[in-house]
């Protein structure tokens, strides 16, 4: 495949991706255009910024790769990434933006009025942010590494540096724009290149896919099990995901928040209708490619393999170009929600310099860990950060949003022992300590039995600790739930 | 001021009362020969600590001064069953009561090493006088939110556990009430604040000038002078509103545009504005009226004795956690020094008390990292930053 | 104004107030006194909205738990295909819309009731 047309097309990609955040601010010239301006992000905007951050490596090379090799079960992932809204909708969505909260650790210190619990939040932010970087970092080193031939870390710190410029120079100053733009790019990115291919596929004579489960590796040796810790992990975690929660800010009130979940709901399940086709015509067309975590790169390389040509070869850029910009738009935006942690909570001294000094720490221990830990497949990896947000974040957004016997010490025992013992468990997994058997199976699906932990132990360490129930409890619940049309000075309410 | 917890305070206050109180009556009532619908000794005791303690109360209320400490001392005293009670400062003796005054200037060597670590202390008085009964002191810290604010000694002729504990007990007491005086000072400040800030901001001169632009387009431009009346109506609704101290980024650049529509209204064409706006940050809560100072500041700065255009940028950006808003106009500027005076409060009431307000109010509501940031110079224009957290616990929109 | 004789600028800032910061958890009482709205009311308020949501969830849970099951029994890849690789979605749109409507119309109800507004 032609290099060239790869190279421009990722520098197109990294290029519009800068100017879009440096210059992607609302500028009125005249007071009659102020107004519009100055208004709040409509639903659907917001809907296309928050999914063209959620779409990211695992979803964009992830998730073909996985069914090339192991089959329709792992049609899963897809499903459980775009159940997650719908869970985060029903329980957390709009209480969550009424309480004003920007950031996860806002809110528990907002709700539970505890400068602790604050803390244990912001630690497992950083964390869970972490852990989601490294995959897309990989991601980016593997794509280059096929593409280009690139040494396999040039992608990695390609991708960081460009996030680290974008900030510090100042730039980024409207993300949501550039997070807009990343989706359709996406979305086209994958959807063009597939047309061609079914057309391909159908001049063939559409020759039939061939789905024999028997021959398909599994990967698991409990695949039942791995199924289920799968969907419990995706669909409670992606509520707690640093930088989903942080783009629900944007949206001016409870009630569009929900609008705009719903928006991301639709627009994910449509990029999500594309993956499998490349994996389906990947195992027709690439059989060869049935090779380990290489299998990421199905997406990339089927252009070439079953069109060819100059036209292969566009394609085949068109879809390298998107999978850069699934690898910026989440990691740009994971890197800023973990610096806002950062300079909130962990360096000294606040301000715009420390924001980008900040920046430089969120990303760079990711890069460093992405440059040690090699070899997992980008989805797997990716599935393990929903754990640890499954097992201590919707503990928390859950009961602090519903519950009103919540209290500091038992949220604190619930992120603990949920979040923890879930960190716990794929840090094990990570270093290869167990590799078979129902030990493993549980240590690298830890969400059923994390997930229940950390409600438990969340439960009942606030029954032991009635007298510790935050004193603002009863207006916190009137703030998170009260419709917007009761609130005096709200926005959509009575003035 | 916070009313949660100042309510948490009232609460508490008689809740810790009624607490001695029962205790007071179940002891009595240990001994059952002697309950009597008159009272135990115990009793007598109690009621006599509440009604000296209830007296002490209210001068403290007014917060730590020579004039409060020199009153609540001697009901302090009485409390402590002490010879000698001395109240400081961080820096000085504010009231001694009873015997041996000769020791007060010994007094702040002693509390030193306290004022700097907050734990409370104990020493030798050192009296050379071998009649002075003043033998020993014990010094305990009066803090307010952590900060310890001055101290409380007590002398005793040796050393005693007891007064250590009561010592202690007592200042924590005198904390409570000093906590309570600060609760009701902030209270008054923030309205303060407030009202001066509405003062500030809708100046006679500006109902006049703006109401007379309007009367000039009745006749020329009815249909203009109707929006400007209704823009009119609006901006002076949103900056007289009552409810909240806090206000929506979003909302207060509404209000600024209807402040520059009716600028523009006298002023036409010779001033022209640029805004930027990250939407992300229009969601941001900020305390009321804090923008619109800094805006109407450029305009006065840029229309000041120049018949040229005048230009006047504001942006909004997102800085991760954090909103960065600038004002910056190309304008007269203003002498570094005397804005350093108007920023201390010394600049007197002509000008620049919207400044001074906003960076009032920042501070008091972020802390000292968030006051304005400004940059200017005779002649160079002037450049005013505002950073806005996105989230602060307290501070809500709406 | 030229670069050369463009005054020069300094920065200004007013000094350390040293004033404390409002207490962090301030307007939490404030907004119990501003909505007036009694414990109660809200209370119900909350019930009904998370009738709604519990509805949605158990729906979504069922159907989510027994999947992998009837898979497994099926053995047949193209009904996975079919129903996690298309018809997932849109049921999953449809469900968050119908929760939505739902929400919303509680919400609705609630400002009416407690403005006490007869029906439009």
């Amino acid at each position: 495949m032609s290099q060239s047309y790869t190279v421009t097309a990722v520098a197109v990609v990294v290029v519009a991706t800068v100017l879009v955040g440096g210059f992607g601010l609302r500028i009125s010239r005249t007071t009659s255009d102020f107004y519009v301006a100055s208004r709040t992000v409509r639903p659907g905007l917001n809907a296309a910024a928050i999914s063209g951050e959620y779409l990211s490596a695992a979803s964009f090379l992830g998730i073909a790769g996985l069914l090339l090799l192991h089959g329709p079960d792992m049609l899963w992932y897809p499903v459980g990434y775009t159940a997650g809204y719908l869970v985060l909708l029903i329980f957390v969505a709009a209480p969550l933006r009424r309480s004003g909260a920007y950031t996860l650790p806002d809110f528990a210190e907002g709700r539970l009025e505890s400068r602790p619990a604050r803390r244990v939040v912001s630690a497992l932010v950083v964390g869970a942010g972490w852990l989601y970087l490294v995959p897309q970092l990989q991601g980016a080193g593997l794509t280059l590494e096929i593409l280009t031939g690139a040494p396999n870390w040039f992608g990695a710190v390609l991708v960081a540096l460009v996030v680290v410029v974008a900030v510090a120079a100042g730039g980024m100053r409207s993300i949501t724009f550039v997070q807009a733009f990343q989706y359709w790019l996406k979305l086209t990115a994958l959807l063009v290149p597939a047309i061609f291919l079914l057309l391909a596929w159908q001049g063939d004579g559409r020759p039939p896919i061939d789905f024999d489960l028997t021959e398909m590796s599994s990967r698991a040796d409990h695949p039942m099990y791995a199924t289920y810790g799968l969907i419990v992990s995706t669909f409670l975690g992606t509520m707690g995901l640093p930088h989903v929660v942080v783009r629900f800010y944007t949206s001016p009130n409870g009630r569009a928040a929900r609008r705009t979940t719903v928006g991301v709901l639709a627009l994910i399940g449509g990029f999500y209708l594309l993956p499998p086709v490349y994996g389906a015509l990947g195992r027709l067309y690439a059989p060869a490619l049935d090779l380990g975590t290489d299998a990421d790169a199905a997406v990339l390389l089927l252009p070439d393999l079953v069109i060819g040509g100059t036209a292969g070869d566009l394609l085949g850029a068109l879809v390298a170009g998107g999978a850069f910009a699934a690898f910026l738009s989440t990691a740009s935006g994971l890197t800023m929600a973990v610096a806002g942690v950062l300079t909130q909570d962990v360096l000294p001294s606040r301000g715009v310099r420390h924001f980008r000094l900040a920046t430089l720490l969120a990303i760079l221990v990711p890069l460093g860990g992405s440059l040690l830990v090699s070899g997992m497949p980008v989805a797997d990896a990716v599935v393990m950060a929903f754990a640890v947000s499954a097992s201590s974040f919707c503990p928390l957004l859950v009961l602090g949003i519903w519950w009103r016997r919540l209290t500091p010490p038992g949220a604190i025992a619930g992120l603990l022992l949920g979040g923890g013992s879930a960190l716990v468990a794929i840090v094990i997994t990570v270093s290869g300590a167990v590799r078979s058997g129902w030990p493993h199976a549980l240590l690298a699906w830890p969400a059923v039995w994390s997930v229940p932990v950390g409600f438990l132990a969340m439960i009942l360490v606030s029954l032991a600790t009635r007298s510790r129930i935050p004193s603002g409890t009863k207006a916190a619940m009137t703030r998170f739930h009260l419709p917007e049309a009761l609130v005096p000075g709200a926005r959509g309410g009575p003035r | 001021m916070t009313g949660a917890a100042l309510a948490v305070l009232i609460v508490l206050g008689p809740l810790l009362l009624a607490g001695g109180y029962v205790l007071g009556r179940r002891t009595g009532r240990g001994r059952p020969d002697r309950t009597s619908d008159v009272g135990t000794p115990v009793e007598h005791a109690t009621f006599e600590t509440l009604h000296t303690a209830s007296l002490a109360a209210p001068p403290l209320r007014a917060g730590l001064t020579e004039e409060s400490a020199g009153k609540a001392a001697r009901r302090l005293r009485s409390l402590l069953g002490t010879d000698a009670l001395c109240l400081t400062d961080r820096d000085r003796v504010l009231a001694w009561d009873g015997l041996g005054e000769h020791h007060g200037k010994h007094v702040m060597d002693h509390v030193q090493t306290l004022l700097a670590s907050g734990r409370g202390t104990a020493f030798p008085s050192g009296c050379r006088d071998l009649d002075c009964p003043l033998r020993w002191g014990v010094a305990a810290p009066l803090t307010v939110d952590h900060r310890v604010l001055g101290t409380l000694v007590a002398y005793a002729p040796r050393e005693s556990a007891v007064l250590a504990r009561a010592a202690g007990e007592v200042a924590r007491w005198v904390s409570v009430q000093l906590e309570l005086a600060e609760l009701d000072r902030s209270r008054t400040q923030l309205i303060e604040a407030e009202i001066k800030a509405l003062r500030a901001q809708i100046s006679p001169h500006f109902i006049f000038n703006s109401l007379a632009a309007i009367a000039s387009f009745v006749r020329t431009d009815p249909g203009r002078a109707r929006e400007l009346l209704l823009e009119f109506a609006d901006f002076t609704r949103y900056s007289f509103r009552r409810h909240g101290d806090f206000t929506t980024l979003a909302d207060e650049l509404h209000s600024i545009d209807q402040y520059l529509a009716l600028v523009r209204a006298r002023f036409g064409d010779r001033l022209s504005v640029t805004l930027q706006v990250a939407p992300e940050v229009l969601p941001v809560a900020m305390p009321f009226l804090c923008l619109q100072p800094l805006v109407e500041n450029a305009v006065k700065h840029g229309l000041e004795g120049k018949i040229t255009m005048s230009h006047i940028t504001i942006s909004a950006l997102d800085a991760g956690s954090e909103a960065e808003v600038v004002i910056e106009d190309d304008g007269v500027g203003m002498d570094p020094e005397r804005l350093r005076r108007i920023l201390r409060g010394e600049g007197g009431l002509s000008t620049g008390i919207g400044l001074l307000n906003v960076d009032e109010r920042l501070r008091q509501v972020y802390g000292d990292d968030y006051g304005l940031v400004i940059e200017t110079g005779v002649g160079a224009g002037m450049r005013i930053a505002v950073r806005i957290p996105k989230y602060r616990a307290g501070v809500h929109g709406t | 104004m030229t670069a050369e004789s463009a005054p020069k600028r300094e920065v200004v800032t007013g000094e350390p107030r040293r004033v404390r910061p409002l207490p962090r958890y301030r307007a939490q009482a404030e907004i119990d006194e501003q909505t007036a709205l009694g414990d109660a009311y809200v209370r119900s308020l909350m019930r009904g909205q998370l009738r709604a949501g519990l509805t949605a969830f158990a729906l979504l849970a069922t159907v989510v738990g027994t999947l992998p099951l009837a898979f497994a029994a099926l053995e047949d890849p193209t009904v996975v295909w079919v129903v996690l690789g298309v018809a997932a979605y849109p049921l999953l749109t449809l469900l968050a819309w119908w929760y939505v409507r739902r929400v919303e119309r509680n919400e609705r109800d609630f400002a009416r009731l407690v403005k006490g507004r007869p029906l439009p």
